[in-house]
């Protein structure tokens, strides 16, 4: 009993927290997006005196801003499906085969990981100049799968082993090709984890800053270097909160896609009787 | 040892295939970044001069004060962001473990951090903690303060290790959760049936048998937080670089890539003893004491 009404205050306590710490700083985000260039916003005023959309109209007419959306609305789903592709074979060898050093072959999958982004960025980098490799763009996507190469990895291994054998064995028995087999059996079961896969590594590459930045200076942008060039040493914040929006409000909207198609295929995939 | 029939060269053969776009890509990839950073620090692939071996690099470096003193900030954000995270992670995991009402949504809200890209988030923590920011108007306005408090650029680094908290957090939640909920509630019944305290059952049955999952959560912030840059540049003391930030103004402003590149391995090598020294203690300290 006193345990439930406790949980309950920590609970209301916890909400007002996150929203003090969620909704106040977006909430400040989208007002500095809003302030209109004639009336700065500044002390002592609380709020702004005069909103517009005269800087998002602004930033999308004499900035590079519609460029570096470009990029990485094109970078994102190439890097997504590439990575999904050379992933998988990978994560069927961890999840359905029997090998000597399995255990050591999925830590170094997790290299990527364990070296510092930065360090990864800028010798890549430099092995793309002693290669004579200038072309930005396949650059950027080479090292991008590599970087997320870990996630899909993980994602589909555990996705390959709850494939259920006897569905397998029961497609082959029923004298189905290996088309036959792998729509029946693998793909019902791969579906969330393809997905799940595509959705995760889609916004980690939309985000990628390390490897965007330093491969793709000065001239190729993205929407994170973009942002970083309004918060570093020459900051304008009501650009700055402009860039964050379009940054992170379709990421949201995708990962309650991506709990919704969860939630619906949870249950139905693994199939069979239990 | 079995012999080596037709059928298992077969095997070994598809399992080769099998790995060889994966996990060979990340080998061959992260392998040649490597080999590149520790050739370029001792001198190999130079972009102007002879290729030769030369120590001259690392002698430079290692008596720079400021690689010195980089490698020491770097190490305290990294080892506090990593405890702060994985306490805090184990407050809500603990509190987390049975279901009650509004759990979920509290475990959701938990996680929305990760949603948020690092950038956006320093940019956030900017404009709440800004000369003008909401921190200081709203203390200003209830008069607590008459003059704006300096929290942005702090020479500490607390902002830093902030947002790392902030973002790291929720990774250490999501691995620590999965076993600290697998606890048996019998084994924790039976403990208050002892006698034992709230915090006893905590340090001698969550503890050991979260032990693994609380390593990996170490690990994974602690070399997360040694590489960063982002954060740092936004929102960390202009006094010192962290490591990161240090290689990269080595390279891009000396245009000195061998030394930038005894920098990169100065950071690996940080990151990595770092780390597994942190797992190393952790594990003395939960089943040391347990004897």
């Amino acid at each position: 009993m006193r345990r439930s009404k406790l949980n309950i205050l920590l609970v209301a306590i916890l909400v007002i927290v996150l929203v003090l710490w969620l909704a106040v700083p977006f909430g400040m985000a989208l007002l500095w997006s809003l302030v209109d260039p004639s009336k700065a916003w500044s002390y002592p005023d609380l709020l702004p005196q005069k909103l517009s959309f005269v800087r998002w109209t602004e930033m999308w007419e004499t900035t590079n801003l519609a460029l570096a959306m470009g990029h990485s609305y094109t970078l994102a789903p190439i890097v997504a499906v590439c990575t999904l592709i050379l992933a998988a074979p990978t994560a069927y060898a961890f999840a359905r085969l029997d090998f000597h050093g399995k255990t050591a072959a999925q830590m170094l999958s997790l290299l990527p990981l364990v070296v510092p982004e930065f360090v990864t960025a800028l010798f890549f980098t430099s092995l793309l100049y002693k290669l004579g490799i200038y072309a930005k763009f396949p650059a950027i996507v080479l090292g991008h799968i590599v970087l997320f190469l870990p996630y899909a990895i993980r994602i589909l291994t555990v996705s390959f082993a709850q494939v259920r054998q006897d569905l397998i064995d029961a497609a082959r028995d029923l004298g189905a090709s290996p088309w036959a087999r792998f729509s029946s059996a693998f793909l019902p079961v791969l579906k969330p984890g393809i997905l799940a896969a595509l959705i995760i590594v889609f916004i980690q590459s939309i985000e990628e800053f390390a490897i965007s930045f330093v491969v793709g200076s000065p001239d190729f942008t993205t929407i994170p270097t973009i942002l970083y060039s309004y918060l570093g040493d020459n900051f304008i914040r009501p650009n700055a909160a402009v860039v964050s929006l379009i940054l992170v409000v379709p990421n949201i909207i995708l990962l309650l896609i991506f709990e919704r198609l969860l939630k619906s295929n949870g249950a139905v995939t693994v199939g069979g009787k239990g | 040892m079995r012999a080596y029939s037709p059928s298992n060269w077969k095997h070994t053969g598809v399992v080769l295939l099998c790995l060889l776009p994966g996990l060979g890509l990340i080998i061959l990839l992260i392998g040649t970044v490597i080999s590149m950073a520790v050739a370029q620090s001792v001198g190999y692939f130079n972009f102007s001069g002879p290729s030769e071996f030369s120590l001259i690099y690392w002698q430079k470096q290692l008596a720079s004060p400021f690689l010195h003193r980089s490698v020491l900030y770097s190490a305290k954000i990294s080892l506090l962001s990593s405890l702060i995270s994985v306490g805090l992670a184990y407050m809500f995991a603990m509190w987390l473990r049975r279901p009650f009402p509004g759990s979920t949504m509290l475990g959701g809200l938990l996680k929305a951090p990760m949603m948020v890209p690092g950038l956006v988030a320093a940019f956030l923590l900017l404009n709440v903690i800004a000369f003008h920011g909401f921190v200081n108007e709203f203390l200003l306005w209830t008069n607590i303060i008459s003059k704006p408090l300096r929290m942005q650029n702090d020479s500490f680094g607390t902002a830093v290790i902030f947002l790392q908290v902030w973002k790291q957090m929720p990774f250490a939640l999501l691995v620590l959760i999965g076993p600290v909920q697998s606890i048996h509630n019998e084994i924790f019944d039976a403990a208050r049936d002892l006698g034992a305290s709230a915090w006893t059952r905590f340090r001698k049955i969550v503890l050991p048998l979260t032990l693994t999952a609380m390593q990996a959560a170490l690990i994974l912030v602690f070399i997360r937080a040694a590489g960063d840059f982002s954060f740092q540049v936004i929102v960390g003391p202009r006094e010192v670089s962290s490591m990161a930030q240090y290689m990269y103004t080595v390279q891009r402003l000396y245009g000195e890539w061998n030394e930038a590149a005894v920098v990169a391995v100065v950071l690996m090598t940080m990151s990595l003893t770092g780390a597994l020294l942190l797992a190393a203690v952790s594990q003395f300290l939960v089943t040391g004491r347990r004897r």
